[in-house]
C-alpha cells in the first residue's frame, strides 16, 4: 500500500507538476498514511510545505504538525531543520507547531530527559504518528553509541524515557551492547575508533618530480 | 568536488579574450573616440537633453555590425560585441543613461525581429545594472514580457530555433531572468512608499514575474534540451548527444538546460528550499571535468549555492569543501578577470561572502583545509572567527546576513492589509536567519567544551563540570550535543549531492568511560613541501628576469 502509494506520489512530483495545488489533497494524504503506517518520505513533505509556501490559503496547521514529527523520526537527520526554512515565522508560532519546535530543540540539544517531560505533559501531540517513541529512541541510541564506552543503566534508561527493564535489555541487545555488571553498560570499545592521529606530511616522488625536471 | 575543470578553463578562455576584433575588413568604426574628455561629456549632456534622440553613427555602425554577427551566427563576433563593443560604447555614452529604446533602433537593424529581443535584453539588463533611479514599474513589466518573447521564440517551435549565443551569454540570461525575478519580488513587497496607483497596476498583473512562470521557464527548458539524460550519459563515459534529441544537441539547448538548472538550484535557494537545490543537480558529476560549465560565473555561483545550502542542512564538512575548493579556483584565476571590472566586482563580492560563510562553518566545525585558503582566512577573518567561537551570537548574525543570498518570498504580500508593515520584504531573509540562528544557539556550547578538551588526554566528568560552572547531568548532555553536532552527512560518492553517511572528522574528539572523558586530539606537524615549491617557482621567476635584464 504505502510503496504504491509513495511510487505514485513520485510521479506526481516530475517536474513543473510538483507545484500543482491540485495535488494538494493527495500529497496531504500521503502525510497522513505516514503518519499511521510508519513509513517516511521526506521529498513528498517538503513539496506539501512548498505548496503551502505557494498558496498561503491551504495552509494546514495539523498538516505541517505531522509533517515535522515525522521528520523528527528521521533524527540525526537534519529533516527538521529542511521543513522549518519553508515554514512562516508566524505559522512557527501557532499551536501544536510551537509545541513540536520546543520538543525539536530539546532533541537537537539532546536534552533527553526534559524531553520525556514535555512530551509526556502533551501525550494528544504525538498520538497520530505510529512508533513515534521507538524512533527517538533509535536517535538516543546513536547519540550513546557515538559517545559513551560504558554508561550506567541507570542514565540510559532515563535518556530512553523510564522505561520498563524489559524493553531496556531490548535496546541492548539490539545494538549488541553488553551489561558488565547489574549497574553498567558497555557500548564499544571507542578507544579503537578515537584516537589521537598524527599527521605528518608525506612528499611522494611524483608529485616533485615535475618541478625537478623543470629546474635541472 | 574538485577544481579539476580550472586548469581546463584557463586554456579554453585565453583565446577568445584575445581575439582581435574588430575583424578585418568587416569592422565598422565605432571607435570614434574624440580622446577630448570635455567634448564627450558635452556630447552625454546633449543627449540627455534631446527629447527625441538621433542615434550616433558609431552606434548605429555598431547596432548594424553586432546584428550582422548574429544574423551571421558568427559566434567569435557575436562574442566581441557583446562582451566589448557593448561594454565600451556603454561606458562612453551610457554610464548611467539608458541605450536608445528599442523602436528607434527597429528601422537602423531592418526590424529584425529576433535582434530586436536580443537588444532588449542586453538594453533592460542595462537600466536595472547601471540607471541610478532603476527600472520603473513598466520597464519590469516590459522586461518581463521580453523574456516571455525570447523563450518562446527559443521553446515553442517544432524545430530548433536557427540561433547560436556565446556560452556567456546564454548564463547571462538566465542569471539575469532570476536576478529580475528576485528584484521584482523584493520590489513589490515595499509597499509604504508607493503611489496608489502602482498598488493597483500590481494588484492588477499577478501573472507577471509570477513564480510559477518563472519555474516554468526553467523547467521546460530543461525539459527541451533533455540535459538530465544527456549529463546521466555523460557520467557514465557514454556519448551526450545519443539521447539529445533533435534540440540538445544544439549548443543553444544544451547549455540553456545546463544554466536552467543552476538557475533551478539558486531559485529554490532563494526559496529556502535546500533539499531541491541539492536535488536538481543530482545529474551533474562535479568530480568529473565538466565540459558543460567553462562559464565562470555560472562555477562560482553553483559553487555559492550548494555550499550555502549543506551549511543550511548541517553538513558542515561538505559545506567547507565546496567553499575551499572555488575559493581556491577565485585565487588562482582571478589576475584573468581584472580586465573586466563588473565581472571583476562581481567575484570579488562572492569571493567574501564565501570567505564569511567558510569562516562560520569552521567555527562550527574546525577541520584541515587547503593552506593557502587557509592562510587568507586568518588574515581577514581572525576577529570575527574568535567573537564567534566566543559565542557571541550577534557576530553570527551580522556575517550570516552579510554573505547569505538574498532570500524572497513566493507570493505577492496582501495588498491591501500589509500597508503598514514596512519590512515585509525582510520576512522571508528573518525566517532563514532565525534557523540559522537557533541551530548556533543548540551548538553553542562546543566551542567552550573543545577548548578545555584541547588541554587534556583524560578529564573527569566532575572536573569539567567544575570549570563550567554547570552540574554533571548537564555537562553529559552537552558531550552528548557535542558528539550529535559533529557527526554530519557526508558525501562519499556518486553525482547525487545529497547522498552521504555520517561521518566525525572533527579534530578533537572524545569518548565518556565511567566517568572520565578521554580525548583524542589531531596533532598536524607542519607542512614544507608547499612552501618550497612556491620558493622554487619565485626565485625560476627571478632568474628569468635577471637573464632578461642582461640580454
Amino acid at each position: 500500500m504505502a510503496e504504491a502509494m509513495r511510487a505514485n506520489v513520485a510521479s506526481l512530483l516530475k517536474g513543473i507538476d510538483r507545484y500543482n495545488p491540485e495535488n494538494l489533497s493527495t500529497l496531504e494524504r500521503y502525510v497522513d498514511m505516514q503518519a499511521r503506517e510508519n513509513t517516511y518520505d521526506l521529498e513528498a513533505n517538503l513539496a506539501v510545505l512548498k505548496l503551502y509556501q505557494f498558496n498561503p490559503g491551504y495552509y494546514q496547521t495539523n498538516v505541517t504538525a505531522q509533517i515535522l514529527l515525522k521528520a523528527l523520526t528521521n533524527l540525526p537527520h537534519s529533516d527538521f531543520t529542511l521543513c522549518k526554512c519553508l515554514i512562516d515565522t508566524v505559522r512557527q508560532e501557532e499551536l501544536p507547531t510551537k509545541m513540536v519546535m520546543k520538543l525539536a530543540n530539546r532533541l537537537e540539544m539532546c536534552q533527553f530527559q526534559d524531553f520525556w517531560i514535555d512530551l509526556r505533559n502533551d501525550p494528544d501531540l504525538t498520538m497520530g504518528i505510529m512508533g513515534f517513541e521507538d524512533h527517538i529512541r533509535k536517535f538516543v541510541c546513536h547519540v550513546v553509541a557515538a559517545t559513551y564506552q560504558t554508561i550506567p543503566k541507570d542514565t540510559l534508561i532515563q535518556l530512553l524515557g523510564g522505561i520498563p527493564d524489559s524493553q531496556v535489555k531490548q535496546w541492548i541487545n539490539k545494538y549488541g551492547w553488553k551489561l558488565i555488571d547489574d549497574e553498567t553498560v558497555f557500548i564499544t570499545n571507542q578507544e579503537e575508533n578515537i584516537k589521537t592521529k598524527n599527521i605528518t606530511e608525506k612528499i611522494t616522488f611524483d608529485s616533485v618530480a615535475a618541478i625537478m625536471a623543470a629546474h635541472r | 568536488m574538485s577544481v579539476m575543470w580550472s586548469e581546463d578553463f584557463v586554456e579554453e578562455y585565453n583565446p577568445y579574450k584575445t581575439y582581435p576584433y574588430p575583424p578585418p575588413g568587416i569592422a565598422p568604426e565605432y571607435e570614434v573616440h574624440t580622446g577630448d574628455p570635455r567634448q564627450d561629456m558635452e556630447y552625454e549632456r546633449q543627449y540627455q537633453q534631446q527629447q527625441t534622440f538621433i542615434i550616433p553613427e558609431h552606434i548605429k555602425l555598431f547596432l548594424t555590425y553586432f546584428r550582422k554577427c548574429i544574423a551571421e551566427q558568427s559566434v567569435y563576433g557575436i562574442q566581441d560585441a557583446y562582451e566589448n563593443g557593448f561594454n565600451k560604447l556603454t561606458d562612453r555614452f551610457f554610464k548611467t543613461n539608458p541605450w536608445p529604446d528599442a523602436d528607434v533602433v527597429a528601422p537602423i537593424v531592418g526590424h529584425d525581429h529576433t535582434f530586436l529581443i536580443l537588444y532588449k535584453e542586453l538594453y533592460f539588463r542595462h537600466i536595472y545594472a547601471r540607471v541610478p533611479s532603476g527600472p520603473t514599474l513598466e520597464q519590469r513589466f516590459e522586461s518581463y514580457y521580453n523574456y516571455c518573447n525570447l523563450f518562446n521564440y527559443i521553446l515553442n517551435a517544432d524545430r530548433p530555433a536557427p540561433l547560436e549565443l556565446p556560452n556567456q551569454w546564454l548564463w547571462d540570461i538566465i542569471d539575469e531572468f532570476i536576478y529580475q525575478f528576485q528584484s521584482f519580488s523584493i520590489y513589490r513587497c515595499k509597499l509604504n512608499k508607493k503611489p496608489p496607483t502602482e498598488i493597483d497596476h500590481l494588484r492588477a498583473h499577478p501573472k507577471i514575474w509570477n513564480v510559477h512562470s518563472v519555474l516554468n521557464v526553467l523547467h521546460s527548458l530543461v525539459e527541451k534540451s533533455s540535459i538530465n539524460r544527456q549529463l546521466e550519459v555523460y557520467t557514465n563515459g557514454g556519448d551526450p548527444d545519443s539521447v539529445a534529441g533533435e534540440f540538445g544537441q544544439l549548443s543553444l539547448y544544451k547549455m540553456l538546460g545546463y544554466f536552467s538548472l543552476i538557475g533551478l538550484l539558486r531559485l529554490h535557494s532563494l526559496l529556502g528550499d535546500y533539499y531541491q537545490a541539492l536535488k536538481v543537480l543530482e545529474n551533474i558529476d562535479f568530480n568529473k571535468k565538466n565540459m558543460y560549465s567553462r562559464v565562470p560565473a555560472c562555477q562560482i555561483t553553483t559553487f555559492y549555492y550548494v555550499g550555502f545550502a549543506y551549511m543550511m542542512m548541517r553538513r558542515y564538512q561538505d559545506a567547507i569543501r565546496t567553499f575551499s575548493n572555488i575559493l581556491l579556483y577565485i585565487q588562482r584565476t582571478k589576475q584573468m578577470f581584472q580586465t573586466k571590472a563588473q565581472m571583476y566586482d562581481q567575484i570579488t563580492k562572492m569571493n567574501d561572502k564565501m570567505y564569511t560563510l567558510l569562516a562560520i562553518c569552521l567555527v562550527l566545525h574546525p577541520i584541515r583545509i587547503d593552506e593557502s585558503v587557509h592562510s587568507q582566512l586568518r588574515e581577514k577573518f581572525a576577529d570575527k572567527m574568535l567573537r564567534m567561537q566566543k559565542g557571541d551570537i550577534a557576530e553570527f548574525e551580522a556575517n550570516f546576513g552579510f554573505a547569505c543570498p538574498k532570500f524572497l518570498s513566493p507570493v505577492p504580500p496582501n495588498y491591501d492589509t500589509t500597508l503598514s508593515i514596512t519590512d515585509f520584504h525582510k520576512e522571508p531573509f528573518q525566517l532563514q536567519l532565525k534557523v540559522f540562528l537557533e541551530e548556533v544557539s543548540q551548538q553553542i556550547h562546543i566551542p567552550t567544551i573543545r577548548s578545555y578538551l584541547k588541554l587534556y588526554t583524560t578529564l573527569p566528568i566532575s572536573k569539567l563540570a567544575t570549570f563550567m560552572d554547570i552540574n554533571e547531568d548537564e555537562l553529559r548532555t552537552h558531550l552528548m550535543c557535542f558528539k550529535h553536532k559533529m557527526k554530519n552527512v557526508v558525501w562519499t560518492k556518486g553525482t547525487s549531492g545529497l547522498e552521504g553517511e555520517f561521518q566525525s572528522a572533527s579534530e578533537v574528539d572524545f569518548y565518556i568511560d565511567r566517568d572520565m572523558i578521554h580525548i583524542a586530539d589531531t596533532k598536524v606537524a607542519r607542512r614544507y613541501g608547499d612552501f618550497f615549491i612556491r620558493q622554487i617557482h619565485k626565485f625560476e621567476e627571478i632568474t628569468k628576469s635577471l637573464k632578461s635584464l642582461n640580454a
